[in-house]
């Protein structure tokens, strides 16, 4: 870890926690993609799917593990460049699992389906990071921005597999439980990349006008609610569907 | 020719019967009359249809494995009208497509529609535990009958289970749907093994020594719950070995 950052471990932890149940409730939906009857209701399932994913597991995630990093100095958001990440990973991931999901399984779509989800996660957590506002100038060790792409990829194809190749309470739990650490292990090994140095304290211009963390929190609390009611209610409208079909 | 009515169960009412419309004209039927009505459980769709009766088995299939349908009935059309209202389906049993006494089997050695539609919800409400309701079934059909019930019992069945527990994720290529579903589903009802490309059942409750076979329910089965994966493609499964011939353990093999 840099000096210069110290995290707050329970955050650390609810941050992982988020990235699970958001990739559960993603993977949840994008299952049943491959059964839509019509295209309404698969663009329908895939842009759910791609909501809970980009906004509920990977921008809720970030934002809780920015809450949980302390980099010794005040921070704000710019507002613009945070909605445009949130809108960056839930693009991303929708077109991944519109990808992963099309016709007959093939190893062709999934890796193409994890470089999109991967590209997502990155892409969300360097947007994320263009908005951190405050009194000093923040550099990356390309390395390990390399190797944080790597990370989510992997980790993206690996969670896509589990959930669209296998059945059972592997493909349930095992794929929200691989795609979380995807999520962490590449924000966590991003942020590693991060190198804080002084600019005499000078604050950027609208630093004032940028979204404080407990707004953020807030916002956060807002996105997990709304993670576990799509939760429950899938669930019970599965276990109604299951009883009803008849032999 | 035969006419035939088909009570169908689909949770969505949008597009049912253009859908369905579409795979009875597919099996060379005609559509005569149609009826949708909606109650607490879903969309219930009753159409009457005129064909062919070698396409019988075909368009029962096709329908029964369909991803709109929940429940699928059938029956010989009696007078050509629709009924006022559709029955449950555990509650109000099927016309006989085929004879059903076991004095009186079905012309081409065909399925005892009848008794296969009166076993299906025990077999749906004992499930796993289906054996002892296979046996009767077995023993209540005519002998050359026998097979072809068993086989069509073991279809339905598979495409039950498919749709309950393994519908979820994307389409698989057969080797995986093998893997993923078939082998897991089997070892629900039995102990299983796949090796060499065959699968291989020990002890088969069904396929007792000096018995009759029951692979034929087992082929069906896999049939019906890899149907719904590997579809449009259609499965085909042999029984190579079986124990109530003599040998060790009954053993299948899957192709495509």
């Amino acid at each position: 870890m840099p000096e210069h950052q110290s995290y707050n471990l329970l955050l650390v932890v609810l941050s992982y926690v988020i990235s699970v149940l958001g990739s559960f409730t993603a993977l949840q939906l994008a299952v049943v993609i491959p059964l839509a009857q019509n295209g309404r209701q698969r663009t329908a399932a895939v842009l759910a799917a791609g909501a809970a994913m980009g906004v509920g597991a990977i921008w809720a995630m970030h934002f809780i593990a920015m809450l949980a990093c302390d980099m010794g100095m005040p921070v704000t958001y710019d507002v613009t460049l945070t909605a445009l990440s949130a809108v960056l990973a839930f693009g991303a991931c929708s077109l991944g699992l519109a990808i992963a999901s099309s016709g007959t399984f093939a190893w062709s779509k999934l890796v193409l389906a994890g470089i999109c989800m991967g590209l997502g996660v990155t892409g969300m957590h360097y947007l994320g990071m263009a908005a951190v506002m405050m009194g000093a100038f923040i550099s990356y060790n390309m390395n390990l921005v390399v190797a944080s792409l790597a990370i989510a990829v992997v980790a993206s194809i690996v969670a896509l597999w589990l959930a669209f190749n296998l059945r059972g309470p592997l493909q349930m739990i095992g794929s929200a439980l691989v795609m979380g650490v995807a999520v962490c292990g590449m924000h966590y090994t991003g942020m590693a990349a991060v190198s804080i140095d002084d600019n005499g304290g000078q604050l950027p211009a609208n630093y004032a006008n940028g979204m404080r963390g407990d707004n953020l929190g807030l916002s956060i609390f807002v996105v997990a609610l709304l993670l576990l009611v799509v939760v429950l209610v899938l669930n019970h409208l599965r276990q109604r569907r299951r009883a009803m079909i008849s032999i | 020719m035969i006419e035939l009515e088909m009570q169908i169960l689909s949770d969505r009412r949008e597009g049912l019967l253009v859908e369905l419309g579409r795979v009875v004209v597919a099996n060379g039927f005609t559509l005569l009359r149609q009826r949708l009505s909606q109650d607490s459980r879903g969309t219930w769709l009753v159409m009457i249809v005129r064909g062919a009766a070698e396409r019988q088995l075909a368009l029962e299939e096709e329908l029964a494995t369909h991803s709109r349908v929940l429940s699928f009935e059938v029956a010989l059309a009696e007078g050509g009208t629709l009924p006022a209202q559709p029955a449950p389906v555990a509650t109000r049993p099927s016309m006989a497509a085929a004879p059903s006494a076991p004095s009186a089997a079905a012309p081409e050695a065909g399925p005892d529609v009848r008794q296969v539609e009166s076993t299906l919800p025990q077999l749906a409400r004992d499930y796993p535990k289906i054996f002892p309701w296979l046996l009767t079934l077995e023993r209540a059909v005519a002998a050359d009958a026998r097979e072809a019930s068993l086989q069509l019992a073991g279809r339905r069945t598979g495409a039950w289970v498919y749709k309950r527990d393994y519908a979820m994720g994307a389409k698989l290529g057969l080797p995986d749907a093998i893997k993923r579903i078939a082998v897991p589903a089997m070892r629900e009802l039995t102990t299983v093994d796949w090796r060499d490309g065959q699968l291989h059942i020990q002890n088969s409750p069904i396929c007792s020594p000096g018995s009759h076979s029951g692979c034929r329910f087992f082929s069906g089965y896999l049939e019906g719950v890899l149907g719904g994966s590997v579809a449009p493609q259609t499965v085909f499964v042999r029984s190579l070995y079986c124990r109530s011939t003599g040998a060790g353990s009954c053993i299948l093999e899957i192709s495509h």
